[in-house]
């Protein structure tokens, strides 16, 4: 007996060797900090030591050795954090069954991609790489920091973010396995119950191991353990209120649907994604304490987005929902602050709110808001130096900082910042590889293309 | 005498029935050698690396190394192989590849999986129930090309998806698939590969189930133990011959040899190692020069890979080119500087693997057979000293795979795995003319090289004409179909096929020269059209290239003509 208990112990105990993480010491000097939680404060200077921020204030001295940025006439804030992204992993979608809880975006996590420099260079400082939406639960998901440059890919997680875990209600659920594959689900009644089936496992599974633990360290048990199953263990974690829940959802039913789920299952930690329709259910996302994380104005991609409005943001944050804007794209992720500032435009919020949704918002959803989203004194130094005001459409990022160290830096942007180049590529091809604004990222991974049928997979480098 | 009466009838039917087979087959058979003795004389004699005896004996006898040394007593019923001047050493180790493995057949499923969450384990590529042992086969043609090189052991894996089955150490010789086995069960082979349109589909699918399937067989393993020791009471165990396979691993008896090219992949495997603690080898690294840390804290064995990207060629410099350089030809020469930096790394990945003192064994796995002499001298080129690239030939991978009492080197009581070459081995010019394996020996002729037209090739033009199936190695796993090529009076025109998909794409751009053969085809990706470009070496009813996506990747594409036609 003792031995089984041994095992599982090893098996659940996390690995305390953690990746090494460079954290950088530096002054930056005399700018206008945009802190977005204690207001904005002209002429000051921000010092990081040790990859933190120790002080706030005016006329502080450089200790000797740390860098010094002059920041006069630019604005400093909170390093962007994106909610929704696919960069920097490998694998998208496992998409060969309507729930997948038991994978993870973090066993795939490729620090080489140039995207991730890119995102960088719009500010960007962590990013949410989330499985996709093909099933109606997808793996887990990994809280990435852009350190750019590592070349270890553990070094690029966000060491202790609490675990997150992607949902999908809708057409792309009921798509790939409803007409697909033929299976369930192939309506929303199908994606609640899918849903609702692989949580009464869990809560059957969960409920059978704590019953084997409880009577096992009794004297002269002997017993047949529950058979191990790592899907359950993660729908069993989830129960446990271990790991945070982000669905991607649009229309307003759905959303009302999960939150009734969530609420039978006695679940508490729950955002949604996208949430087009978010603004028609916002007195009932506040009330539950879900967060949502959207789109500026992106919709009609397909039909179930047709019900959408560039409001969405402003009348979610009114009613008091967290709610972040996100860019689930490659080229919209590197400009967010732009996606915020158009919240100004469609519902007035205040500068505070609109930088809100894309740094200390995010955080929130993501169990990360203790550590990073604002500028105060304690927090890790994820920074953005922008020339001109974030949320102008003038505005330049100038310097990203992630744990006091410069991983951007305008002036210094050489052409080639490449990690690793293939020693076998060909050189004189151009290639647009972009498959536009149409919402496919998500679903990367779930559809057979014709580049894929001969193995190559055009969306993953 | 009574006691060979005392033979029951129905033996000496039997008896009597074998030798009457031995008479018969003996017309078909070959004869066995005179001799199990041969005396290699007058050569210098490279026993292991920095141990040289300079023109000095071996002696081998029933396939074992008798004795080694200056100035021997020949035996009177020796073959005296006079090597005057050659150099012989071990037989080299290769330490992972599918030599001598017969390739399954591969049935096309155009077929949509019903449930692909739910496949059956074979179809998801979970078979490590499996044994290499029963699909060798002395007379595959990988075995005769690789033994020509000088290699004589290696340690190959079945074919299959994440976990194919047991790996075996095998002699490069011998008449029957027994022969060939020096030991079984040597590793618990795996992969990092997805299964075709099932689960798991993704690299993160396979981790997980990896995983799950390791956690459970350790279930397993308790409960049987438990179940052993008191029965009464107690459910029995199901047997579950999946789970079973991974018992000896979990005993840490058997290491797990992971197929690891890529440095993601190192990384994803040494995630595994942590969270399961196996013992690990990684095979066929390509790209392992910053992980270095991470192979030491996995306490991994390594093989690194003898592939190795082709080299730049040096191009003739173009005086009037460099006059009028435009804007693009700097950005382009800043790309291939890139490139050839790039190419460089790999190239001097063995050496920087010595250099932070992790020892590493070769293997051939994605290796071309031809490149393997070529590649090893780019190696020594970029900083690896010929003792060091000959330890990773012999001795090193002896020790990793735990055969250093019975081969790596060239001493007495050793099995006779010997390779003998005119100059020294890592010479561009050296050729093998010997190669022994457990005594047997093989010659080879050196021929005079041919004057070839450098164009064509063999000299001889190639006919595309017809239908070519293909198969090409990607990694989503392998990928075949079919090819057509019309040639109408010099024009050529064509299709291809994939065998998932069925559908013809037309062929755009057929270029044939000599016995070359380019041609593009176009699908659509996100609205806007790319090409998959596909250049060939067609070989009589063979061919052999790559496909590739700008700088998406190339994939080695095989293939031969459709004898039915």
């Amino acid at each position: 007996m003792k031995r089984i208990l041994i095992a599982f112990t090893v098996f659940t105990s996390v690995s305390l060797v953690q990746a090494q993480v460079d954290r950088g010491n530096v002054l930056i000097k005399g700018g206008t900090v945009l802190t977005v939680t204690k207001g904005t404060l002209e002429n000051t200077d921000v010092l990081v030591r040790d990859g933190k921020i120790s002080q706030i204030g005016k006329g502080i001295a450089a200790p000797s050795g740390f860098r010094v940025i002059d920041a006069a006439g630019m604005f400093v804030m909170p390093g962007i954090i994106d909610a929704h992204s696919h960069a920097g992993i490998d694998a998208i979608n496992e998409a060969t069954a309507p729930v997948t809880a038991e994978v993870f975006t973090g066993d795939a996590v490729n620090p080489f991609q140039v995207g991730l420099y890119r995102a960088l260079a719009g500010g960007v400082t962590s990013i949410h790489a989330m499985h996709g939406s093909a099933n109606a639960i997808g793996g887990e998901c990994e809280t990435l920091k852009l350190r750019y440059g590592v070349k270890d890919p553990e070094a690029m997680k966000m060491e202790g973010a609490p675990r997150t875990i992607k949902f999908a209600l809708g057409e792309n659920p009921t798509r790939v396995h409803g007409s697909g594959n033929g299976i369930v689900p192939r309506t929303r009644m199908g994606v609640e119950f899918v849903i609702r089936e692989a949580f009464s496992q869990g809560k059957a599974y969960m409920e059978a191991w704590d019953a084997y633990n409880k009577a096992k360290v009794q004297k002269g048990f002997r017993g047949t353990p529950p058979a191990y199953n790592k899907r359950l263990e993660t729908m069993a974690d989830i129960l446990r209120g271990n790991i945070i829940i982000h669905c991607h959802s649009y229309r307003a039913d759905e959303i009302y649907m999960l939150l009734n789920v969530c609420k039978d299952f006695g679940i508490k930690r729950l955002v949604f994604q996208h949430v087009n329709e978010g603004f028609k259910v916002a007195p009932e996302l506040a009330a539950y304490g879900a967060g949502a994380s959207v789109f500026s104005d992106w919709w009609a991609y397909k039909f179930e987005v047709y019900y959408s409005t560039a409001y969405n943001a402003a009348i979610l944050t009114r009613n008091g929902v967290t709610t972040s804007i996100n860019s689930d794209d490659g080229e919209l992720m590197r400009h967010l602050y732009h996606e915020a500032g158009k919240t100004q435009k469609y519902g007035q919020l205040t500068d505070d709110e609109a930088l809100a949704l894309i740094t200390i918002n995010p955080a929130k959803q993501l169990g990360i808001d203790g550590r990073v989203g604002s500028i105060e004194v304690g927090k890790e130094a994820d920074i953005t130096i922008f020339k001109n005001h974030p949320l102008s459409v003038y505005t330049i990022p100038m310097i990203t900082i992630v744990d006091g160290v410069v991983r951007f830096d305008r002036e210094k942007d050489a052409d080639d910042q490449r990690i690793y180049v293939d020693p076998k590529q060909t050189i004189d091809v151009t290639l647009h590889t972009s498959s536009g604004h149409d919402h496919e990222s998500c679903m990367q991974g779930a559809v057979y293309e014709t580049a894929k049928l001969f193995g190559f997979n055009l969306l993953e480098k | 005498m009574n006691r060979f009466y005392r033979i029951p009838r129905q033996w000496l039917v039997l008896l009597l029935c074998w030798t009457a087979l031995g008479v018969y087959a003996q017309e078909e058979v070959k004869l066995a050698p005179v001799t199990r003795t041969y005396a290699i004389t007058n050569v210098n004699i490279i026993q292991g690396p920095g141990r040289k005896v300079d023109m000095g004996t071996v002696i081998i006898r029933n396939g074992i190394i008798q004795n080694v040394g200056k100035n021997l007593t020949i035996p009177a019923d020796a073959v005296v192989i006079k090597a005057d001047s050659m150099y012989v050493y071990a037989g080299f180790i290769d330490g992972y590849s599918r030599v001598g493995v017969i390739k399954p057949k591969e049935e096309p499923n155009r077929e949509r999986p019903k449930d692909p969450g739910n496949p059956e384990p074979a179809q998801a590529g979970i078979t490590p129930q499996n044994d290499v042992r029963t699909s060798l086969n002395p007379a595959e043609k990988s075995v005769e090309d690789l033994r020509a090189l000088g290699f004589t052991t290696a340690q190959v894996v079945p074919y299959g998806g994440m976990l194919p089955g047991s790996a075996a150490i095998i002699q490069l010789g011998g008449a029957s698939s027994n022969d060939m086995v020096l030991s079984g069960n040597s590793s618990f082979y795996s992969e990092l590969t997805p299964a075709q349109r099932v689960y798991p589909n993704t690299v993160i699918g396979v981790m997980s189930k990896y995983r799950e399937l390791y956690r459970q067989a350790a279930q397993a393993k308790s409960y049987e133990n438990m179940y052993a020791s008191n029965r009464a009471g107690l459910e029995r165990p199901v047997s579950d011959k999946i789970l079973e396979a991974f018992y000896p691993v979990i005993d840490k008896r058997v290491p797990v040899l992971f197929k690891a090219e890529r440095n993601l992949d190192i990384n994803r495997i040494t995630l595994l190692q942590k969270d399961l603690g196996f013992n690990v080898v990684l095979g066929d690294v390509k790209e392992g020069w910053d992980m270095v840390n991470k192979i030491k804290a996995a306490n991994a064995k390594v093989f690194l890979s003898l592939d190795l990207p082709e080299a730049v060629k040096e191009e003739k410099r173009d005086e009037k080119k460099e006059e009028s350089k435009k804007p693009v030809d700097a950005e382009k020469e800043a790309l291939e500087k890139r490139k050839a930096e790039a190419i460089a790394q790999y190239t001097a990945q063995a050496s920087v693997f010595q250099k932070t003192g992790i020892t590493f064994g070769f293997s051939t796995a994605s290796a071309k057979t031809k490149d393997i002499p070529a590649n090893l001298r780019r190696m020594i080129a970029a900083g690896l000293t010929e003792d060091q690239a000959l330890a990773a030939l012999t001795t090193t991978p002896a020790q990793l795979l735990g055969i250093a009492d019975r081969v790596g080197t060239v001493d007495n009581g050793k099995i006779a795995n010997l390779v003998i070459t005119d100059k020294s081995y890592f010479n561009e010019k050296s050729k093998v003319r010997y190669v022994f394996v457990d005594g047997v020996m093989y010659k080879y002729e050196v021929k005079e090289e041919k004057k070839t037209d450098a164009k064509n090739g063999n000299g001889k033009k190639a006919d595309p004409n017809g239908k070519w199936s293909y198969t090409t190695e990607t990694p989503q796993g392998n990928s075949t179909g079919v090819i057509k090529i019309k040639n109408d009076g010099g024009t050529y025109s064509g299709t291809i096929t994939n065998s998932m998909s069925g559908q013809e794409t037309e062929l755009s751009s057929i270029v044939v020269e000599g016995n070359s053969m380019t041609f593009t085809f176009g699908f659509n990706a996100g609205g806007s059209t790319m090409n998959i470009d596909v250049s060939l070496t067609i070989d009589g009813n063979d061919f052999e290239g790559t496909m590739s996506v700008g700088n998406f990747g190339s994939f080695p594409m095989k293939g031969s003509k459709d004898p039915n036609q």
